[in-house]
């Protein structure tokens, strides 16, 4: 080979390939990213950060915290559940409470049936009607038509083999415990026809999604991170290495998920976050003794400093006297506090928090 | 440059004597040799100071300037622009020069466009002590470093072209190719990263992906292409034969070029999932040119390896680096995907490369030019330091590499299972790998010293001759 130029272009040629593909092609499909609207509010996500925060942000960069820490939730698979929101009404439904009374206590009778179907490890109990309302010949008639359905399920039962337990939780229980998860961390399919065995008896059923993985497991974060989580950051400080726990969603994490747990003294819980959160910045082994996070003492003053708004003290653990936090100190906290990603979006679902009244195993 | 080419007739009448092209080369190369040397030395004290805070969190605690979120990037970027490519460009200067058979263009202005070069580095490291880091891997200098660094590469370069491009030897070797391939990545990949984070600041995860693939090409190609160049200049000197199979060495530098690229971007997550899948791939394709390439690098030194690495002392550099560039590449192929994801994994990539593949190739031909353009004889004064430069090089290079993986492994079960506790297994367990890399770092910077004190005595030797009158 004697002609330089022919090795430079070929080079430059290389290069562009992969510059096209790795810098030019992510640019064109994620440049024109926008936060999107949390439904039913006005809101978007992400947020602006607010001013203090958006310091914080730089503090953050400054310190390196992202040497050791990823602002990156991985989720492994997606896995389905169906959740029962509301007992709905059909021609089977009957009303508990006497008439003229003013209340309502619904039951769908056919409700409780399709759950029995969907649910072999339920029990399924007697409705027990108060004697007035048996003049009412819809309730007589429901009744009868559940009698009759009863029997048909016990049929259905003894010819899969089925043991309906006769203690613990029955159907009527899940179903007046709304709303209910009926089946967690299930295949699409089954998930989905759990849901039409409910819908078709007259109930309010839904799809709920289970995001699974490890990080979600740890309580890192209710969903994978997205691109469009970061839209409004620069610098973009995702992180590669996790020396301590990932970050992104910090500002959401329950006590007892930190790497040291911890348990809410009282009730204002934001204001124990927060002040958790400072003790860790001035010295990490106040509350993990086996800490690696480096100590940030440095944002913190001793003595109380001489300007006018020097701010609450912040109170230590232990025999410590008490520390003043500068400026930067709460502008990272702030920063860390804005660090969720429990709101859902099109491309990173969250299961929407509902509770939890004896999920099936899968 | 409109004047006609040489005709290959005058070209040879014309060309320099060897002495003449060293003697052109001899400021500007050994400044940049000793400078990236220096800085070998103190971007491998950083780094064993920042590794010491990973297990011992209280060690220079309280100071802002050396926390570990700073020290760490500080030593990371003094590595790579102070050592490594700022040795690269003395290779590289010098590959040219000798292969080309040409006095270098301006050796005066190389020489103060490398302290202009230096003086960047400088700068760039006190400002991410002082807090000013980009925070991008390998990309951490401030605009007030990164700008100056670029123009002072920006000359350097361009006089290495023109003195290739004056060569009087036309017939380019493969060195030489990858040594021109480099030259011009690396404008190209700087300056898109620059200008696409700090200047023009690309929205969102893009800039992440951008850094990623700046890292990247940074290792895989700029870096790794100086390594193949010096490889290919000194394993056939070695052991005095041919180049075997040129063939299978210019498809192995095409393909390089062509799949290493995109390689390095397969542990991002909150990203497109092709664009990890994409990385993924190419990590393992790009094993098909290492292998070319090392295979004919192999064929040309097949049976003379075991004697050249004990009469040379440039060559058992070059082998263990070899080696390290076939298991660094393998490993990355078959674990650097989502399992490692997160882990000191990619930190153990990046230092090999840096250290080990390069480092260990670059110090070997140093060991090889530095005593030619000082005393004019083969090989440096002290035979016990040069011995004491590879073993303690070998061995930090080692350390720092398994002592990462392992803790990489480590941390990557923890990550991998909910069950398992953060601060235990993670935090704690992976302390006495860690200790390891403090032990590496230590044995790195004995390595340069060693070297840099064998780099003295030549040169004190060299003016002793000089003016050994006047003593
Ligand atoms: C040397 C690496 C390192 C650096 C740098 C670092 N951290 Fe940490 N961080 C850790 C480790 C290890 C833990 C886990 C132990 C613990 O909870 O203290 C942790 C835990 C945390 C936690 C508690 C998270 C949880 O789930 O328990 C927060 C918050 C935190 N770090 C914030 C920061 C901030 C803010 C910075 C930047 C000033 C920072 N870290 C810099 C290593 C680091």
């Amino acid at each position: 080979m004697r002609y330089g130029p022919i090795i430079g272009a070929g080079a430059l040629f290389s290069l562009a390939c992969s510059w096209a593909a790795l810098v030019m092609a992510p640019q064109l499909q994620l440049g024109a990213l926008a936060p999107a609207p949390i439904p039913n509010t006005s809101d978007v996500h992400p947020a602006l950060r607010p001013g203090l925060a958006a310091q914080g942000a730089e503090v953050y960069r400054s310190l390196g915290c992202y040497q050791c820490h990823t602002r990156q939730v991985r989720q492994d698979a997606l896995l389905f559940g169906a959740r029962l929101n509301d007992v709905g009404s059909n021609a089977n439904t009957i009303n508990l409470e006497l008439p003229g009374s003013g209340k309502t206590n619904l039951v769908n009778l056919d409700l409780l049936i399709a759950l029995a179907k969907a649910r072999p490890d339920l029990g399924i109990a007697k409705v027990t009607v108060p004697p007035p309302l048996l003049a009412d010949t819809n309730v007589v008639a429901a009744l009868g038509q559940f009698t009759a359905n009863l029997t048909l399920l016990k049929h259905a039962d003894d010819k899969l083999d089925v043991v309906r337990p006769t203690s613990g939780p029955t159907v009527n229980d899940v179903v007046g415990n709304r709303p209910a998860e009926i089946f967690v961390k299930v295949a699409p399919e089954t998930a989905e026809s759990v849901v039409k065995l409910l819908t078709d008896s007259g109930a309010k059923a839904e799809l709920v999604i289970c995001n699974l993985g490890p990080d979600i497991e740890r309580g890192w974060g209710a969903r994978r991170s997205v691109a469009r989580d970061f839209v409004n950051d620069t610098p973009v400080l995702l992180g590669s290495l996790r020396v301590g726990p990932d970050l992104a969603s910090i500002g959401m994490r329950a006590p007892e998920k930190f790497a040291a747990p911890w348990k809410f003294a009282g009730t204002n819980t934001a204001a124990e976050v927060e002040h958790h959160l400072l003790v860790h910045l001035y010295n990490p082994r106040l509350l993990a003794p086996a800490s690696t996070c480096p100590s940030a003492a440095y944002l913190f003053d001793k003595q109380k400093p001489e300007v006018r708004f020097a701010g609450e003290p912040l109170a230590l653990p232990g025999k410590d006297a008490p520390v003043f936090p500068k400026h930067n100190a709460r502008a990272l906290v702030a920063y860390l506090l804005t660090q969720r990603t429990d709101v859902g979006l099109l491309e990173a679902p969250t299961p929407a928090v509902a509770k939890a009244a004896a999920p099936a195993k899968p | 440059m409109t004047t006609a080419q040489p005709s290959s007739q005058t070209a040879c009448a014309a060309a320099p004597s060897v002495a003449e092209v060293e003697a052109s080369c001899r400021l500007p190369v050994l400044f940049l040799a000793f400078s990236g040397a220096a800085w070998l030395c103190a971007g491998a004290v950083l780094a064993l100071l920042a590794s010491v805070q990973l297990y011992q969190p209280a060690f220079m605690e309280g100071c802002a300037w050396v926390t570990y979120g700073r020290l760490r990037p500080a030593a990371v970027n003094a590595l790579t622009y102070g050592f490594a490519l700022q040795t690269a460009f003395a290779l590289a200067l010098w590959l040219i020069a000798r292969l080309g058979r040409v006095e270098l263009v301006a050796p005066l202005g190389l020489t103060i466009a490398a302290k202009f070069w230096n003086i960047a580095v400088t700068v760039g490291v006190f400002g991410i002590l002082a807090g000013d880091a980009t925070g991008f891997d390998l990309l951490e200098f401030p605009l007030y470093a990164a700008l100056p660094l670029f123009a002072s590469y920006a000359c350097i370069a361009a006089w290495a072209l023109v003195t290739l491009h004056r060569r009087t030897e036309r017939e380019l070797y493969v060195s030489l190719w990858f040594v021109l391939a480099a030259l011009l990545w690396f404008p190209w990949i700087l300056s898109t990263a620059q200008g696409l984070l700090l200047g023009w600041q690309v929205p969102g995860v893009v800039q992440a992906i951008v850094a990623g693939w700046f890292g990247n090409n940074l290792l895989q190609i700029v870096l790794t292409s100086f390594t193949l160049a010096v490889l290919f200049y000194f394993v056939p000197k070695a052991v005095k034969r041919p180049l075997a199979n040129p063939g299978l060495v210019s498809a192995g530098f095409w393909l390089l070029l062509l799949i290493g690229g995109w390689c390095g971007l397969s542990q991002l997550a909150a990203v497109p999932a092709w664009i990890p899948s994409v990385s993924g791939a190419a990590n393992v394709l790009v094993i098909v040119p290492v292998l070319a390439l090392l295979v004919s690098l192999w064929q040309t030194a097949d049976g003379k390896i075991a004697e050249s690495w004990k009469s040379n002392a440039t060559f058992r550099f070059l082998l263990v680096a070899a080696i390290l560039l076939l298991g660094v590449t393998l490993c990355t192929a078959v674990f650097g995907g989502h399992y490692t994801q997160f882990t000191f994994f990619a930190t153990a990539r990046t230092d090999i490369v840096l250290l080990g593949v390069f480092g260990l190739a670059a110090l070997g031909a140093l060991h090889y030019i530095v005593p030619r353009l000082t005393t004019g004889e083969d090989e440096l004064p002290s035979e016990g330091l040069s011995d004491l430069a590879f073993w303690a090089a070998l061995f930090g290079v080692l350390a720092v590499g398994i002592g990462f993986s392992l803790a990489g492994f480590k941390q990557a079960a923890v990550g991998a299972s909910a069950e398992s506790k953060f601060l235990e297994g993670a935090v704690t367990g992976v302390a006495s790998n860690l200790k390891l890399v403090t032990v590496g770092y230590g044995a790195m910077a004995v390595a340069a010293l060693a070297f840099l004190v064998n780099f003295g005595l030549a040169a004190r030797r060299c003016c002793l001759d000089c003016c050994g009158g006047a003593r």
